[in-house]
């Protein structure tokens, strides 16, 4: 089975602050790493392929320093990783992103399934998955807490909705995006850490790919960020009533109507 | 075509019509300032989900009937919305930001080729143009999203984030579009079970009384229900009650628990952790009730009383009817 799995890198989100005078995010010191999903992802993809054999690929689009997250996933155990790269892929929002990473997906060829985490811990949205899956044509499940192998050709997987459960059976290819309850990730070994090293990062710019070039980067994202800013909190007015529980009431209920 | 409609989505499991769609067209109403608000209902022909969406007054339901809705998978959702939305292409588009409404929205998105921004706390019209707000770093941070060419606009905003109101004087226009269901063979629902979730009761309850840790006492408890019965409501707790016996995870407000829309709520002994505020702010009315006159649930409060829980129920239930 040949799968891929979609990485992103993001701030380590608990010292993500905001400067009060400029509205700015203050990143300054802070350290990239793997989207805490997607090391769900990556395990998900290894126990497949050491079910049905195989190939696991990891798939980023980012700057180069995203290499730190595909060398964390292949020391994990993924066998390779493709990083789609340059400057006119800056500014993508969830479409140009979805476009992107499917357009790679196809130039890597023949693969059998998708993996992404249910949602990046720094934008949140959870898009890039059904977005890919829409663009290559493939069925999708989202926020998976079970997934199983049910033939060489079908996978099942759990979904919980609010009042219910899904069971959903799949045909290959597919796409699926993972919940932290799927399972929980391997630990990079010493000896994989050092593999990791040797195993080949491709990189892919736009001349790599069949691309229509109005839909990817900043051209091809229809939303803009127009402001950013610490999260007001709105107090509330508050009557204070008096010391006395029987007075109190009494001026409680006659305000409430 | 582009016109200036607001959209929402009506998401239904089985004969439940998920409350978020609801308080969406609530919303919609508030800010349309003359657009039309449209709900659109893809349903299996028995559900008819059509006649209890009118009480809350859009201008049109749009109805998608096939009996593959029962068990309709995301592609074959969001193929049906585009067969629907294409022809139309609305001023804006909203999803409830549930499981289901993350999943189908954005594959639509990709077929529509706009903008989607995801779980959204605010909405507002600045002109034409919808200001879509986002918390992101895990609610560390806002942002203001808008998209400036592409129509729809398309959102998923936050459960419970806006209240429904039900209008008295509706005038809703029910239409059947013309669509094709397309069966998807490549993907199949093969179960559903529903989950019985009691506290779900507790976000639907008109009235309610909250007890916290500085409220545990089997006197106390027992006024409370007492009241509560007497008010039409239901009790509920803080985390730490859900421990003691007398209380279940069911019984829980807050952000693993319920997701309160009570027209009154009366905390006792809760000091305001924001774990548990999260769950109250939409409720209509806040009476706070708590021996440390700095407790941060007076700042959530309309109402403050600084004393003794026990004194203040013997009080209430003297003089309530
Ligand atoms: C503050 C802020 C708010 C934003 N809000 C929006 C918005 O509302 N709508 C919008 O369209 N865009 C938005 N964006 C842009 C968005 O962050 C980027 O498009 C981003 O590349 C992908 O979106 P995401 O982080 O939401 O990923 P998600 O869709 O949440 O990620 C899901 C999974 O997709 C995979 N994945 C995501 N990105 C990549 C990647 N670059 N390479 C490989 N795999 C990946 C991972 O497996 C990940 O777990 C926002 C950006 C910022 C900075
Ligand atoms: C990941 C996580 C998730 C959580 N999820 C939830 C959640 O969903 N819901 C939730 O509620 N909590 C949740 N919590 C716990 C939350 O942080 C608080 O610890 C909890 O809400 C406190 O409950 P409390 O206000 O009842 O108790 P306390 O904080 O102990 O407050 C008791 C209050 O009672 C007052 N008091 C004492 N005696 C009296 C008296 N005789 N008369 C009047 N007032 C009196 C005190 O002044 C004090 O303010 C979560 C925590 C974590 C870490």
């Amino acid at each position: 089975m040949k799968i891929v799995v979609g990485i992103k890198q993001v701030p380590e989100t608990d010292s993500v602050k905001i400067d009060p005078n400029t509205n700015n995010l203050v990143r300054s010191g802070i350290q990239g790493i793997i989207n805490p999903f997607d090391k769900n992802a990556i395990e998900a993809a290894l126990q497949l392929r050491d079910q049905a054999g195989g190939e696991v690929i990891l798939l980023s689009m980012g700057p180069d320093s995203y290499t730190t997250s595909l060398r964390d996933g292949m020391a994990m155990g993924a066998d390779r990783a493709v990083l789609v790269s340059s400057r006119a892929f800056g500014g993508a929002d969830t479409l140009a992103t979805g476009y992107t990473l499917a357009k790679a997906i196809e130039a890597i060829g023949d693969v059998d399934l998708v993996l992404f985490g249910r949602q990046s811990v720094d934008a949140d949205t959870g898009q890039v998955g059904p977005i890919v899956a829409e663009f290559l044509q493939f069925p999708q499940v989202t926020f998976a807490e079970t997934l199983e192998l049910d033939s060489e050709k079908t996978l099942v997987a759990k979904r919980q909705l609010d009042s219910a459960v899904q069971d959903i059976k799949l045909t290959l290819p597919a796409v699926v995006t993972v919940r932290k309850e799927l399972n929980t990730p391997r630990y990079e070994t010493p000896v994989n850490i050092k593999e990791s090293f040797e195993k080949p990062i491709t990189i892919w710019t736009e001349a790599d790919l069949n691309l229509d070039l109005a839909k990817i980067g900043q051209a091809g994202s229809p939303t803009k960020v127009t402001k950013v800013y610490a999260p007001t909190k709105d107090v509330k007015k508050t009557v204070t009533l008096s010391p006395d529980p029987a007075q109190a009431v009494s001026e409680l209920l006659s305000q409430l109507d | 075509m582009d016109n200036n409609e607001i959209w929402v989505y009506v998401e239904t499991v089985g004969s439940r019509i998920e409350p978020t769609s609801l308080q969406l067209i609530t919303k919609a109403k508030a800010i349309a300032d003359g657009r039309k608000v449209v709900a659109v209902l893809p349903e299996a022909s028995t559900i008819k989900a059509e006649n209890s969406l009118q009480a809350y007054g859009p201008d049109r339901v749009e109805t998608l009937v096939d009996d593959h809705f029962t068990n309709a998978t995301d592609e074959e959702i969001a193929d049906a919305l585009f067969q629907v939305l294409d022809q139309n292409r609305p001023n804006s588009l909203l999803f409830p930001a549930t499981i289901l409404g993350r999943s189908i929205a954005p594959r639509l998105q990709a077929k529509l080729q706009t903008g989607l921004t995801g779980d959204c706390l605010d909405i507002f019209y600045e002109n034409d143009l919808l200001v879509q707000v986002k918390p992101t770093y895990g609610d560390n941070v806002m942002c203001d999203i808008v998209c400036p060419e592409k129509r729809p606009q398309m959102v998923t905003v936050r459960p419970n984030t806006f209240r429904a109101e039900k209008v008295t004087d509706f005038q809703t226009k029910v239409v059947k579009a013309s669509f094709t269901f397309h069966k998807e063979g490549n993907s199949q629902i093969i179960a559903t079970d529903p989950i019985i979730n009691s506290s779900s009761k507790l976000d639907d309850a008109k009235v309610v009384i909250a007890l916290g840790r500085g409220a545990y006492s089997a006197k106390n408890i027992q006024l409370a229900q007492d009241l509560a019965a007497k008010l039409g409501g239901m009790v509920g707790v803080s985390r730490p009650l859900t421990d003691e016996d007398e209380f279940t995870h069911d019984d829980q407000i807050g952000i693993g628990g319920a997701s309160l829309s009570a027209d009154l709520l009366i905390n006792l002994g809760i000091s305001g952790a924001v774990q548990y505020t999260v769950g109250i702010k939409n409720a209509k009315k806040i009476v706070s009730v708590n021996i440390d006159k700095d407790a941060p649930i007076f700042d959530e409060s309309d109402f403050a009383y600084v004393g003794d829980v026990t004194d203040f129920l013997t009080a209430l239930t003297a003089q309530v009817r």
